[in-house]
């Protein structure tokens, strides 16, 4: 399974080097500001697009669940991560790699940005199917660009999204502990005439 | 890097501030489009408003990316590389223009953190400004509301998003917040009789009563 692992990538990022500027493409999706920023906005997005008052409430009480589960994958990652440090790609295969993005100092598994984005796309999912595969898409699309720019093994790529869904699924089960706070705190921004 | 990384720091929370300030205000228009809160549009035309919301949105991105081509920062000869390490102060071209926002967080780019902290502020300024230019465009055009956004029209809800189709978020934080404060209590009420069984309020409160 390792050596499957490091085999893909090696072939993945064996491609980089061929089409400049898909390379350069590839560079802008990795980027630390794209994509998160995007799952940021779909967010707000999310909470704001509601056409009726029960679909709004609805919208807004997803993007509360995703908005914590973001957060709860940074702690789900850290945990994994200081129970098993696996090496960077680029670390154990420096030689086989043509590394497109800066070298990150923090362990590889699980991919941090995928499970970020994997748990903020579920989250929509769970309210607007559409809406959700899109995310999907742009999460799957964004651990991608970081397997070709071989800062992330497949494997990485695959547990980060894991623990998005997960974390996700989690977070949702833990507003019924967290009930009425919620909907109540819900409330409260639509009396500030911000839901 | 031959920078200081505090002085990447300023430099990169300053842009992205202004992406994510351009961003959010397009996202908010786009989205206001959808629900029908007029209070927030930026022109009085709903198709106008969304395009100008996509417009602000790709501008944001754009400018954010391009930037290092006419302003120096850590980009400059060697942003080619990798390794933000390697890099000098400068401008970046063409060639460079794709890896030049990749910048570590321990060479000055921004961690998730700053940015969790940066982008909500940057969307309290957009909503703000949404909320003054609506307000001046509802005085200045009197805008006709249509059937949808007519109050009592949408299953008796008038505050917050749903009485922004009618009214301005001035005049609206006033009703809604009314409505809140009238409601709060049997909001509280409803939803602890109807909430799990294990939810830390309602078994906080079964047993404060014994």
């Amino acid at each position: 399974m390792n050596s499957l692992d490091v085999d893909l990538v090696i072939w993945l990022n064996g491609l980089s080097g061929k089409v400049a500027i898909f390379d350069d493409l590839m560079r802008l999706v990795a980027s630390d500001y794209l994509i998160p920023l995007v799952f940021s906005l779909c967010m707000l997005a999310l909470w704001l697009s509601g056409r009726t008052p029960a679909e709004r409430a609805k919208y807004q009480l997803a993007t509360l669940v995703g908005i914590s589960a973001l957060a709860i994958s940074n702690v789900a990652v850290w945990l994994i991560n200081i129970s098993w440090d696996r090496p960077r790609p680029f670390v154990d295969h420096g030689d086989q790699l043509n590394l497109l993005f800066y070298p990150p100092t923090d362990p590889s598994f699980p991919a941090n940005p995928v499970a970020i984005g994997f748990a903020a796309a579920a989250a929509a999912w769970s309210v607007n199917r559409k809406f959700g595969w899109w995310m999907f898409a742009v999460s799957g699309l964004y651990g991608f660009s970081r397997l070709y720019a071989g800062v992330f093994y497949p494997t990485d790529i695959i547990g980060g999204a894991v623990v998005g869904v997960a974390v996700f699924g989690f977070t949702r089960y833990l507003r019924r502990f967290l009930e009425p706070l919620v909907t109540t705190f819900v409330r409260l921004m639509r009396g500030l005439s911000v839901a | 890097m031959n920078t200081d990384p505090l002085v990447v720091r300023d430099v990169f929370a300053s842009h992205y501030f202004l992406l994510a300030f351009l961003a959010s205000l397009g996202t908010i228009q786009v989205a206001v489009t959808i629900s029908g809160a007029r209070g927030l549009w930026l022109t009085p035309h709903r198709t106008v408003t969304r395009w100008l919301g996509i417009a602000l949105i790709i501008t944001g991105f754009l400018i954010f990316f391009a930037q290092p081509l006419w302003i120096e920062g850590p980009w400059a000869a060697g942003s080619v590389e990798a390794d933000s390490a390697s890099r000098e102060w400068g401008q970046a071209d063409w060639s460079d223009l794709g890896a030049a926002r990749n910048v570590n967080d321990i060479h000055g780019g921004l961690d998730g953190t700053r940015q969790a902290i940066w982008f909500p502020l940057s969307v309290l300024l957009a909503f703000a400004i949404s909320a003054l230019v609506g307000a001046l465009n509802l005085r200045i055009f009197k805008a006709p509301v249509g059937m949808a956004a007519r109050p009592g029209n949408d299953e008796g809800e008038i505050g917050g998003l749903t009485g922004l189709a009618h009214r301005s978020y001035f005049s609206n934080l006033k009703v809604s917040w009314r409505i809140f404060r009238s409601d709060v209590a049997e909001v509280w009420r409803s939803g602890l009789a109807s909430a799990d069984r294990w939810s830390v309020f309602k078994v906080i409160s079964e047993r404060s009563r014994k």
